[in-house]
């Protein structure tokens, strides 16, 4: 029973801290200086 | 008059056969399905000149001009073998076919043009245009994300899940475990976490021979399901697609990069790169590829620029990167 209690807590741990992980995985990227410009006419050269 | 055999009627193949039939001189369209009923039902949405073929194995009819192969696995082996064997050009989604095939396409004078799809195919195609601007070509990483249908989403899994690889110097370098590296693809697709791999790095090293380092990166397969969509981190991309190609060599006497894109549903962009090469190797849009025996890669035979320039009048559009390059 003591057994059991103790990896419940270690089950119970491991899933707080994937999931901290998992919602601290969502931080926005880097962000970039510029744009995409569709390649048409003389751009398409 | 001009017949073009469409093998498959996946996600893929439903978008080629719309662009085979929409393309002028092409009269009659034969639609090939391991389900005669889904090739029957996809020639009757189509017009009075298509039609299915009742399918008894792997057999090219008379008086076809091109052959394209949307399907996979042992059945694209046996249709490429079929055509090579009739002597009749093929178009094929899929890379990986020059070990078995190339020798029996070489002796018959027939070309195969392997992995004219999104990447492989239309990155190779934006590959080549760049380094057509440059002197000397250092450099060439190629991404990828998305997936079409079910069959496109499992070989994005099994690619990703194979040993992965790159071109360096003249030789394979398949001995590193690399981790993910953001990709800045078009939106709508955005920022990206994408993984080295193998698959597509051929036939770009056959795009552009010059280039001392070529990768290729793709996107984890989209998730589908209920659970894996609240749970896993892979993106939910509902059919989009895109590509991007950073080309970096020496221009003018400075190292410069040349960063290439397109986004657009990923049936829909390898159906109209797939489609556009058949026709042209029946004959039907000259000047889009030099019909060479063998199997070969679609950069390789393909002229990058008459062939954007038709995929863009398709509706698939390339886009250039203009900014500051960011460092994942």
């Amino acid at each position: 029973m003591r057994n059991l209690r103790r990896g419940l807590l270690v089950a119970g741990m491991a899933i707080l801290a994937g999931v901290v992980v998992r919602f601290r995985g969502r931080n926005p990227v880097p962000p970039t200086t510029g744009g995409w410009r569709a390649l048409e006419g003389e751009a398409l050269r | 008059m001009s017949t073009v055999l469409l093998v498959g009627t996946g996600q893929v193949g439903i978008r080629a056969a719309r662009q085979i039939v929409d393309t002028p001189g092409c009269e009659r369209l034969l639609v090939a399905s391991a389900d005669p009923a889904r090739a029957t039902g996809l020639a009757a949405s189509l017009h009075a000149g298509a039609e299915g073929l009742p399918e008894h194995g792997a057999v090219v009819p008379a008086d076809v001009a091109a052959v394209v192969v949307t399907t996979g696995g042992t059945r694209a082996r046996e249709w490429v073998r079929a055509a090579v064997a009739a002597g009749v050009p093929v178009a094929t989604l899929h890379d990986g076919l020059g070990p078995e095939l190339d020798a029996p396409a070489r002796a018959a004078g027939v070309p195969v043009v392997s992995g004219a799809a999104v990447t492989p195919g239309l990155s190779d195609l934006l590959a080549r245009h760049a380094a057509d601007l440059f002197d000397r070509v250092d450099e060439v990483h190629v991404a990828r994300a998305g997936a079409a249908g079910p069959a496109c989403v499992g070989e994005v899994r099994s690619v990703r899940a194979a040993v992965p690889g790159e071109w360096r110097d003249g030789a394979w370098i398949a001995d590193r475990a690399y981790g993910p590296q953001l990709v800045w693809f078009p939106e709508p697709v955005g920022v990206r976490e994408c993984q080295l791999v193998q698959a597509g790095v051929a036939a770009t090293v056959a795009t552009v021979p010059d280039a001392g380092l070529v990768t290729v990166r793709w996107c984890g397969a989209p998730s589908t399901g209920w659970l894996s969509t609240r749970v896993r981190r892979n993106p939910v991309d509902a059919g989009w697609g895109a590509t991007r190609v950073e080309v970096t060599g020496l221009r003018s006497g400075a190292t410069d990069t040349v960063v290439y894109g397109a986004v657009d549903r990923t049936a829909v962009m390898a159906g109209a790169v797939v489609a556009t090469t058949a026709v042209a190797l029946a004959g039907l849009l000259p000047g889009l590829v030099v019909a060479t025996p063998g199997v070969r890669a679609l950069g390789e035979v393909a002229v990058a620029l008459p062939f954007l320039t038709e995929l863009a009048g398709r509706g698939v559009r390339a886009a250039a990167f203009e900014g500051v390059l960011p460092s994942a």
